[in-house]
């Protein structure tokens, strides 16, 4: 699974670090980074929680 | 057409409608997408996809509105009443001083401040939740924040309510535009007396971060600290103490929701983000808009006062799988009630902490408790904070 964020999107909730801590962090100004790119099996329903969970709808979680 | 109007006209500041907004909610959007605001003739939108749509589209829906909506103000208050690209530029410098991380950094404050706070009253096994409660904890962090004397909470709350709410403290309600000016006027002589005493004593506190920070290589200015300053006062000192005073009301309404959380603390940020939605204690967002723009098949006018009822939204069927229920296991919950788009609500980590910690220290000495006998609590218009929230509970000493 493969996880893409689209940037000029985010505008820093914070719901995906806070609900998904192991996929994604946040930098300085509170928005979203990507912790990992390629998704093993154990963080694919915490990469979805957090991506679900985005207001901005910045976030998506796709097969490779 | 002017049937449709009035059927579909709403006057949304009012007492009733604060205290219970839903079934207006559902009026609103079981009719035309576009409602009316009795009191301005403006659109009204309420569904998730068009509110996300306007919050998005700062270009079209604008923010620049300060000729509108006089609160004591001389000049549009920074980063809320001004437009990207210049409200992007202050948000770069705001927004680490208002993260997450940040937040986690003063939780234990808040924790020791929301355990002294109950340390006054709990035996008394009862309280107004507003006062004693749900005002200081959040004004005392909120000032601890900004590196401002805490001795000084009650002038504070004062600037704050003539500004918010001066039709209830002013004996004739032709009196609120005095009062919001005399006040604004009071505010900005405050904040300059800190600006110019920050100057000449750095601190490491939020005001004295903003007389030092530099915005493209300049020291802001004193009209730009006083302009953030303004706004801080009014977002850091209201929002949160009528988002806890929402959340405490419905749950000592609904007591089986309560012991959920009294027993499984570890739901408490998932009730938060759900009574955010449900509840939604600021309710709607001004916007003006700069061009014609067509929603959902009606034709909105340039310069027409837009108010986007996220309230509404938050409760919308096509955005939230059984809208109408309060469940604290909602897997997907992308409410609004921090607004969205460029302008999502600069203090919202510092909000959500704040609820947090107090709702965990509150249901974990107080567990058990209910609104007294016969009494009904109240809501103010506008932002909802329940201005009297009497509670009861067993004290055992």
């Amino acid at each position: 699974m493969k996880i893409g964020l689209d940037e000029s999107l985010c505008v820093g909730h914070g719901r995906c670090y806070e609900l998904a801590p192991d996929v994604f962090g946040e930098d300085e100004q509170g928005h979203c980074r990507l912790l990992v790119e390629d998704l093993g099996e154990d963080l694919v329903a915490q990469a979805r929680r957090g991506a679900d969970n985005c207001p901005e709808r910045a976030i998506t979680v796709e097969e490779n | 057409m002017s049937d449709d109007l009035e059927q579909n006209s709403y006057n949304i500041f009012t007492a009733e409608f604060a205290a219970c907004p839903h079934q207006t909610y559902e009026a609103m959007k079981s009719g035309c997408p576009v409602s009316r605001n009795a009191i301005n003739q403006g659109p009204i939108l309420t569904r998730h996809e068009d509110v996300m749509w306007a919050l998005r589209h700062p270009e079209i829906f604008s923010s620049q509105m300060d000729l509108h909506l006089a609160i004591g103000t001389v000049r549009p208050m920074i980063p809320q009443q001004i437009d990207p690209p210049a409200q992007t530029k202050y948000r770069r410098i705001l927004d680490p001083r208002f993260s997450r991380r940040r937040m986690l950094e003063i939780q234990d404050d808040v924790r020791a401040s929301a355990n002294d706070l109950i340390d006054r009253f709990i035996d008394d096994g009862r309280c107004e939740f507003d006062e004693a409660f749900a005002i200081p904890l959040p004004c005392i962090s909120f000032l601890s924040l900004m590196g401002l004397p805490l001795e000084e909470l009650d002038l504070f709350l004062e600037l704050k309510d003539n500004i918010i709410r001066p039709q209830e403290s002013a004996a004739d309600p032709a009196d609120a535009p005095r009062i919001r000016a005399e006040t604004g006027q009071r505010i900005y002589a405050y904040f300059e007396q800190m600006i110019a005493d920050r100057r000449a004593n750095p601190t490491d506190d939020m005001m004295g971060y903003l007389v030092e920070v530099e915005l493209e290589g300049a020291k802001l200015t004193n009209e730009e600290i006083l302009d953030i300053s303004y706004l801080l006062l009014l977002g850091g000192l209201d929002t949160v103490t009528a988002t806890l005073g929402c959340n405490i009301a419905y749950l000592a309404s609904n007591p089986d929701q309560r012991q959920r959380l009294v027993t499984n603390p570890e739901l408490i940020p998932a009730a938060v983000e759900e009574l955010l939605r449900y509840e939604t204690p600021v309710m709607q967002i001004p916007r003006v808009l700069k061009q014609d723009v067509s929603i959902a098949g009606v034709e909105l006018k340039a310069g027409e006062l837009v108010t986007l009822m996220i309230g509404a939204s938050n409760v919308d069927e096509a955005a939230f799988e059984n809208a109408g229920v309060v469940d604290f296991d909602r897997e997907r919950n992308v409410h609004v009630a921090f607004g969205a788009g460029p302008h999502r609500c600069l203090g919202s980590h510092l909000a959500r902490m704040e609820l947090r910690v107090g709702m965990e220290e509150w249901h974990r000495r107080i567990p058990q408790y209910e609104i007294q006998a016969g009494e009904t609590p109240r809501y103010t218009p506008g932002i909802r904070e329940v201005r009297y929230l009497p509670l009861v509970w067993n004290a055992t000493p």
